[in-house]
């Protein structure tokens, strides 16, 4: 036994120093290694961890941009306009004062380094704690002056916490604070037509209604909440929510869309991996059952395999899926009951030979039985040989994946690139010019793929000697 | 011997085709039956419409009467095996009968009109597709084998990997972005402008809407076919017999087209042929994105509407395209290896 596990070792051993020879199997490794990493941490270390469970709930994600594109988009040399970035702030400082008549004030206070020339769409502003609290909102801007923002009596529980948006629920206060210093300029604004924070933003001048100039520096945001009979107040949030967000941007449904992608590479891994495990195994037996025992199991399987081979996949695939509304597991039998027939006939032509090699015949001459020819010695031949095949299906089946999912026949309860790409379609990404909802799903595909195929066929070279170059 | 092999695998394909058809008409048994039903009652109450000056009771014997005729004309009073064998039949003789709720554009309700209608729009794009990529793709395989380990050779192994796990829809949908909306080169999708233009107009339109479909397919899957190309032809190279050619000073064109290409013709046939068939299916999500109305766009408009009849006829006519491209290239393969011809096992 102990010889055997060496024997093992030394294989793997000669397997991996052939292997380690092969450039693109090894950069196909390195790719799926990371996506595998990423599959188990990446949940908690993208920037909406909650996302699996509410990528379909409005209200998670609803401090987000509309639409923005990515962060790295302020960097390039053309864009001359930087977009101010989506950031989540906790207070940069907590003071209580006493107030007459024993009264404690709390003041949360957050720092704001603004250097942006596009104002954010919103600022939003959380309240935790529980009791009715009267509160008062400020903004001090780097030129000196001080807007209010809000103040009033907000009540909040536990779970339950209090959102004001700047956009929302300031516009007039906005306006009051351009009154208090310009009374004219004031005058010709309205407030449907006016934004807060470009308001907030930007330099005070006649130009703010046209062409803001922005005013750039550090701004203090407080928060002054009264703690009245046994009110509790917890330290508030404060999300800037930018034109631009994030790694990869936010679709139009304020989601962000690499979170998405983070979270839809486990179900493209455990659907490509899952099948083509299923599909290899099922179709190794079958091709070396209809091989070794021949007759009437050889004609009917070969029937079988010309039969699925000549059905349309995918037009097949689009009926069952509108028919049957499948799980993600059904999708996958339905996609394994196609994928079979791949590495089936290449096993069946190499067990058929097999068959008639001498040391086959010599096992049966010392009374192997026939289970125990084919997997001592026929299946252990071809299994190598068939995980080739596998890794070279995984992107097709992937494919087939996004493609049920985009035109929305797909599971909807869970989160894959294919989703992603249909929620795109469906909403007009291409015509509004969306590439950063676009792009990353079909090159994360793309590149799931690649992985797959390069370890394919670098084992393909190192298992299937014929197919070695030269 | 070759005759035989040929009848014997053209009575194979048929039966194959007859049980496939079988299996598609049990799949949709249910909603097809109903929705022959409701045709019936629909001609019914137009044929009662027509009549005039009957008695009430005339009427209602009419119209059991023909009912009760029309319902054994397509077999609905038989039993589940017998419904699901007649309507194979029907659709063995290419007989689709009419649509459900869709319709060509000059209001017919036939499917074979309907399909007919879609069909040269999806061979004009996915054949030429075909046909393209073939042409150039060995083209492109030819000469990177004779620059083994050039740039293009090297660059070439790493695009067929990626172009392999690449859904050609999503390419059309960057290719939509960049060369419609950014550039605009192309036009977004459609078959032409509104009004179509009459004359040699009218065709730059129509070509100048299939390019950029056709770009994205071709520019996809052109690597495949050059590197299939480029392996067979390189792996013949190194042969001997290759090595006597050159010696015996046969000109470096003909050792390659001459010798080494033969060697890798049907590896590209098999591609090319079965390319060729299978191409009138179009490609569903392809035509979507490209709003181009072929087979393609026919079909996932007749699942979101269910119209079975279509769907039927759709697959039917597609699995027998498949078909008779597989029965062609056993029968090439026949005539490229003698050995086939004999009955030897394939």
């Amino acid at each position: 036994m102990k010889a055997k596990t060496s024997d093992v070792l030394e294989g793997l051993r000669d397997f991996w120093r052939e292997f380690s020879r092969v450039k693109s199997g090894l950069v196909g490794l390195a790719i799926l290694i990371v996506f595998l990493v990423l599959a188990f941490i990446g949940p908690a270390i993208v920037p909406f961890p909650g996302a699996i469970t509410h990528w379909r709930d409005i209200t998670f994600w609803q401090d987000n941009s509309l639409g923005a594109p990515p962060e790295w988009v302020n960097a390039l040399p053309w864009v001359r306009q930087k977009s101010a970035v989506t950031a989540l702030l906790s207070p940069s400082a907590t003071q209580d004062s006493q107030a007459e008549g024993g009264v404690t004030i709390r003041t949360f206070s957050f720092r704001y380094g603004y250097s942006y020339d596009v104002p954010p769409r919103d600022i939003v502003l959380r309240l935790f704690g529980t009791g009715q609290v009267p509160v008062v909102i400020s903004l001090t801007r780097p030129d000196g002056l001080v807007a209010e923002l809000y103040s009033g009596q907000l009540e909040v529980s536990e779970g339950n916490p209090q959102r004001i948006s700047i956009s929302n629920d300031a516009t007039e206060a906005a306006i009051e604070f351009v009154r208090s210093h310009d009374e004219q300029l004031a005058s010709s604004m309205s407030a449907d037509l006016v934004k807060a924070p470009s308001l907030l933003f930007s330099r005070l001048d006649s130009s703010i209604l046209d062409s803001p100039h922005a005013l750039k520096g550090a701004y203090t945001l407080t928060i002054k909440a009264m703690l009245l009979n046994d009110a509790v107040v917890l330290p508030p949030t404060m999300v800037v929510s930018g034109k631009v967000s994030g790694l990869m941007g936010t679709d139009l449904s304020k989601r962000d869309v690499f979170t998405g992608i983070v979270v839809g590479i486990r179900w493209a891994l455990i659907i490509g991996i899952l099948t083509s495990i299923i599909t290899v195994l099922v179709g190794v037996v079958l091709g070396v059952a209809a091989a070794y025992f021949g007759g009437a199991l050889d004609w009917l399987l070969n029937r079988l395999y010309e039969f699925v081979y000549l059905l349309p996949v995918l037009p097949f695939l689009i009926v069952i899926s509108a028919i049957f509304k499948p799980t993600i597991w059904t999708l996958i039998v339905i996609i394994c009951l196609f994928f079979w027939t791949g590495p089936y006939k290449p096993v069946y032509s190499m067990a058929l030979q097999i068959r008639e090699e001498t040391y086959v015949e010599a096992s049966r001459a010392l009374g192997g039985s026939r289970l125990w020819i084919i997997f001592h010695h026929i299946v252990p031949i071809l299994l190598p040989y068939s995980f080739a095949v596998m890794a070279l299906s995984i992107p097709a089946v992937i494919v087939y994946e996004a493609s049920v999912s985009l035109l929305g026949l797909g599971d909807a309860t869970i989160v894959t690139w294919g989703q992603l790409l249909h929620d795109a379609l469906g909403q007009g990404a291409v015509i509004n010019r969306l590439w950063w909802w676009v792009v990353p799903p079909g090159l994360m595909i793309a590149l799931m793929g690649m992985s797959f195929a390069f370890l394919g066929t670098a084992l393909d070279k190192i298992l299937h000697p014929k197919l070695k170059t030269r | 011997m070759f005759r035989t092999y040929i009848l014997k695998r053209v009575l194979y394909g048929i039966l194959m085709y007859v049980i496939m058809v079988f299996v598609y008409s049990a799949l949709f048994n249910n909603v097809a039956d109903k929705t022959l039903r409701s045709q019936i009652e629909e001609q019914l109450s137009q044929a009662v419409r027509l009549q005039r000056n009957v008695t009430e009771e005339q009427l209602r014997t009419f119209i059991a009467t023909r009912r009760q005729e029309k319902l054994n004309q397509y077999h609905l009073n038989e039993p589940l095996p017998s419904r699901i064998f007649w309507r194979a039949v029907r659709t063995l003789q290419f007989d689709y009968g009419n649509a459900t709720t869709m319709k060509a554009s000059n209001g017919d309700r036939l499917v074979t009109s309907i399909i007919l209608e879609a069909l040269p729009r999806t061979i004009l794009l996915f054949t030429t597709e075909v046909i393209l990529t073939t042409l150039l793709g060995v083209a492109l395989g030819l000469y990177m084998a004779q620059r083994p380990n050039g740039f293009l050779d090297r660059f070439s192994s790493g695009v067929t990997m990626i172009s392999n796990g690449l859904p050609s829809w999503w390419l059309g949908l960057i290719m939509i972005m960049a060369f419609s909306y950014g550039i605009p080169l192309f036009p977004s999708g459609g078959l032409h402008i509104n009004p179509a233009p009459h004359g040699w107009p009218g065709v730059w339109d129509y070509l100048w809407h299939l390019s950029l479909p056709l770009i994205t397919l071709v520019l996809l899957s052109l690597w495949g076919t050059a590197y299939l190309t480029r392996n067979i032809v390189l792996s013949n190279l190194q042969e001997d017999y290759v090595m006597a050619a050159r010696a015996r000073g046969v000109a470096e064109r003909r050792v390659l087209f001459g010798h080494t290409l033969r060697t890798a013709m049907p590896a590209i046939m098999t591609l090319a042929v079965l390319g060729l068939f299978s191409s009138i299916a179009g490609n569903i999500i392809v035509e979507g994105v490209f709003g181009w109305p072929g087979i393609g766009n026919l079909y996932f408009v007749a699942v979101q509407q269910n119209d079975v009849p279509i769907l039927t006829a759709t697959l039917a006519i597609e699995t027998l395209f498949n078909m008779v491209g597989f029965i062609l290239l056993d029968i090439i393969y026949g005539l490229l290896d003698p050995r086939i011809k004999v009955g030897g096992r394939i």
